[in-house]
């Protein structure tokens, strides 16, 4: 059953929550690791004024990971059950290749110079426990769905703003 | 990796683990908001938190500061036993001491100024967190002061104030019921999370919106139908002109008009002076938006408006503002009724549960009866004729002045000094005390100024009595035990009693005997509580009765809700206060500036300064910054992230620009309680609400310049 951590950038607020939350997960002394999650607020300007846009970004588990082919000590693997994207650091040998491949900068260096990452709280998972950051979200924006859930969520969105359209 | 070291490393809890949940609840920000926290606790020591799904308030989720709990608690600069200052104040050297000595020499050096200078000659003031604040109270009363303040001064009860002057006791908004939310300063997701997911799902059941804030917030931004970005402190001005507007187009609720209120037609004839057109400018609002917002707000019934703790209160004009924002649920008619905003009794420390504690008559009824005038009074009649605590933002000026008598010794659990408008004074009065005794959790730059500073210990250390909506009661249990040799505030009080030999039994007896005593009309004591880990039902709790104070009368002297309060119209002229909600330039006091300053609006990651050196917390903004919109950078040639310097005749402060589109043009908005740049040093100490004395944090003049030699 793959699972997908999913935002709903409506609700988010990009308060951060979640993003104490994961450290109080990992032990993330934020003064010498980067934090695994991140939220914010990117503003733009365009003719029709102003917008802001609330995110909130960790690890994306990409189907297609490029960080699992990077990795030159097979350090990081995608999990068949759950589609997370898992790393093992014990022979992560800190030559930063998968922060190099990676599109979302997710990859994190710990204070020996082993990469960490989000690791979806696999484990938590397992146990019957949420993902620290979707445990804390009080808007309810970040969510653990399973991908057959995620897709009928995005087709009933999809049809509402049909049925909108043409009223 | 073994099994077991993958659950360790998950924090699984479980007997392989050894890692146990207790319940306990967060009280890093108001008592409105304190969340249940599930601890995740090994080895006595906690290594996780999560919200407590089965608490009726939070119901699992945490905010970003309750979710740094831990990080909190366990901050390096925690005291670890009482200690007495070796060097000189502000330096920060201390020795440590027993409590045993600390004890002593409080109880000598505060009967030592008692008896030289008299009872009041010794002040008590109580910051944040506010748990304690009736035992601390009954303690300076039995000790045999009545000046006693509280961070209040600055905080909520400028509109508790208003509307105990308006309608005789504090209201709330049935957002659940209503159809238009007048959600007026409502910027709940940095402050209250809680709200502001109430707001949403309002908001997704089809609810209407409109926001009134000089910022673009979050909440503008998910919920507005309408936004009203005004100028800061004109919120009166805007209030009056929708009264304006309301009363012209027959908007008005006349049957509630005459049945219930008192001093309509003064009302109604000054608000004709706030025609659209003077309004909109004013405010810097279109006619439009003014129009259109007010005939939504008014023709939609029900309607209900937002209650702001201070954001509309916080300037020389705020008394009178949130008493013309109050006014407008009166003439449409939304009060008292489901879907409006109506009458709610506090409970509790500020939180409202439907059933009445002896909460105030815990401290009164060991109020001394010598007379003695408190600090402040006379200065701002509003708050004399309405408060019986201290405005303690007389405080700089009475240890300044000596005068109408000494203050020699203060007692502060939990005092900030950058609380202080022009904080520097504040700490240089300091120095004209014979004795200061702090107690914190941290040795904060406050304490380093203390001959005595006494370790508190935190939420989750401590048992305390709680009670939340929907009728909740709940004595909390320690999930560990206090860290080095710190103590619960009431714990101290209540020892200190015994030591000084008070004479109150109560106090004496302990923290426990005193709830108990608060709760003896409740049919729930502290041990019954005790038996459950998560709030239960008070069974004399009861859900609010809309329409009773329309049938049975307002709880002021008329009787009626008073547009024109009965109080204030027995003042005498000179002391100048109207008695009708009357508009006044938030800046009348000030000399011309550029910019109008406001400080003190939420960051997710920040409550006054008490998160600011939690290393968690701080990491999602390390550095101080100053929003300002992109055009008044552009002016001064500012780029992101450029030192800027703030300053004014009170003082100067530098903090790195941050371009933003959230804040108005002219206007600055930044954080406040920073060491390295503390808003207060912007904020004169007169600049003051001459009602109640509550200072001008939200509209002050600053000018704003480039610093060149520190450009990024």
């Amino acid at each position: 059953m793959k699972l997908i951590l999913d935002l709903d950038t409506h609700r988010c607020s990009a308060c951060g929550a979640c993003a104490i939350a994961c450290m109080d997960q990992n032990d993330i002394d934020p003064r010498e690791t980067a934090p695994f999650r991140s939220a914010f607020c990117v503003e733009t300007c365009t003719g029709e004024g102003d917008k802001r846009t609330y995110l909130s970004m960790a690890c994306m588990h990409c189907a297609d990971a490029p960080c699992v082919l990077a990795c030159p000590s097979g350090c990081i693997t995608k999990d068949p059950e759950t589609g997370f994207t898992l790393c093992d650091n014990t022979n992560c040998i800190g030559c930063h290749s998968c922060a190099m491949a990676c599109p979302f900068g997710a990859p994190s260096f710990n204070r020996e110079g082993k990469m960490v990452k989000c690791g979806g709280c696999a484990v938590r998972v397992e146990n019957g426990l949420e993902p620290a950051c979707v445990r804390v979200c009080g808007q309810h924006a970040l969510t653990l769905v399973t991908e057959e859930e995620y897709k009928k969520k995005h087709l009933e969105t999809s049809l509402k703003k049909i049925t909108d359209l043409i009223g | 990796m073994k099994d077991i070291d993958r659950l360790l490393k998950a924090k699984i809890p479980c007997p392989e683990t050894g890692i146990e949940v207790k319940h306990t609840i967060c009280d890093i920000c108001s008592p409105t908001c304190h969340c249940g926290v599930d601890a995740y606790v090994k080895d006595g020591k906690i290594i996780k938190v999560e919200g407590t799904r089965e608490h009726p308030l939070n119901q699992g989720v945490l905010c970003t500061k309750g979710a740094a709990n831990r990080d909190y608690i366990y901050r390096e600069d925690r005291i670890k036993t009482p200690l007495r200052r070796v060097g000189a104040r502000g330096e920060g050297r201390f020795e440590p001491i027993s409590w045993d000595e600390a004890y002593t020499e409080i109880g000598a050096r505060l009967n030592a100024a008692k008896e030289t200078y008299g009872p009041n000659s010794v002040a008590f003031f109580s910051g944040f967190s506010k748990w304690y604040r009736p035992i601390f109270k009954r303690f300076a009363y039995s000790f045999g002061s009545t000046n006693y303040a509280t961070e209040s001064s600055v905080c909520f009860e400028s509109t508790v104030i208003a509307w105990k002057a308006t309608a005789g006791m504090f209201s709330v908004p049935d957002v659940e019921h209503t159809k238009v939310f007048l959600g007026w300063a409502l910027n709940p997701h940095y402050s209250d999370h809680l709200t502001a997911f109430n707001v949403l799902q309002y908001k997704e059941h089809g609810g209407k919106v409109i926001i009134v804030d000089p910022r673009k917030t979050p909440a503008v931004d998910k919920y507005a139908d309408i936004h009203l970005q005004l100028r800061p402190g004109t919120d009166g001005a805007l209030a009056l002109g929708m009264a304006k507007l309301i009363i012209e187009n027959g908007w008005q609720d006349q049957e509630f008009i005459d049945k219930h209120t008192y001093g309509y037609e003064e009302y109604a004839e000054y608000v004709k002076q706030f025609d659209l057109d003077r309004v909109a400018g004013i405010t810097g609002l279109s006619p439009d938006d003014i129009y259109e917002a007010t005939k939504l707000f008014a023709t939609a019934h029900p309607a209900a408006v937002h209650q702001s703790a201070s954001p509309v209160t916080h300037h020389h004009n705020g008394f009178q503002n949130y008493r013309a924002l109050i006014s407008l649920c009166a003439l449409t008619g939304n009060y008292d009724c489901p879907g409006g905003v109506f009458p709610m009794p506090p409970t509790y420390t500020i939180q409202c549960a439907g059933f009445p504690t002896r909460e105030h008559e815990f401290a009164d009824e060991v109020k001394p009866t010598h007379g003695t005038p408190l600090i402040g009074a006379g200065r701002f009649p509003v708050w004399d004729a309405f408060m019986d605590e201290f405005q303690a933002m007389d405080l700089t000026r009475t240890l300044e002045e000596g005068t109408p008598y000494p203050v020699k010794a203060l007692f502060g659990l939990g005092i900030n000094a950058r609380m202080f408008p022009e904080t520097g004074r504040f700490l240089k009065a300091l120095g004209s005390l014979d004795f200061f005794v702090a107690a914190d959790l941290f040795l904060t730059d406050t304490c380093k100024y203390a001959d005595i500073v006494l370790p508190s210990c935190s939420s989750f250390e401590r048992g305390e009595y709680k009670v939340y909506p929907g009728g909740f009661s709940l004595f909390t249990k320690p999930v560990i035990t206090p860290l080095y040799e710190s103590k619960s505030d009431v714990d101290m009080l209540c020892e200190l009693a015994r030591h000084m030999n008070l004479g109150d039994p109560l106090l004496e007896a302990g923290y426990k005997a005193c709830v108990n005593d608060i709760i003896r009309d409740l049919s729930v004591t502290v041990e019954s509580l005790e038996q459950s880990d998560f709030p239960v039902m008070t069974p004399e709790a009861r859900p609010p009765m809309f329409g009773a104070y329309r049938e049975h009368g307002f709880p002021t002297p008329t009787g009626k809700f008073e547009f024109k309060c009965s109080v204030i119209e027995k003042f005498p002229k000179e002391w100048g206060v109207s008695a009708i909600p009357t508009w006044t330039d938030p800046l009348e006091d000030e000399e011309p500036y550029p910019f109008t300053l406001t400080s003190g609006a939420r960051l997710p990651n920040a409550i006054h300064s008490r998160a600011h050196d939690v290393p968690t917390l701080r990491s999602l903004r390390p550095d101080p910054l100053a929003d300002i919109h992109p055009d008044d950078a552009a002016a001064a040639g500012v780029s992101q992230g450029d030192m800027v310097e703030l300053y004014n005749a009170h003082g100067s402060i530098r903090m790195k620009a941050n371009l933003t589109t959230r804040v108005r043009p002219g206007n600055i908005h930044i954080y406040h309680g920073y060491r390295e740049a503390n808003a207060n040093d912007l904020i004169g100490a007169a600049h003051l609400d001459p009602c109640t004395g509550f200072p001008g944090f939200k509209s002050a003049g600053c000018h704003m310049r480039r610093c060149e030699e520190e450009k990024a």
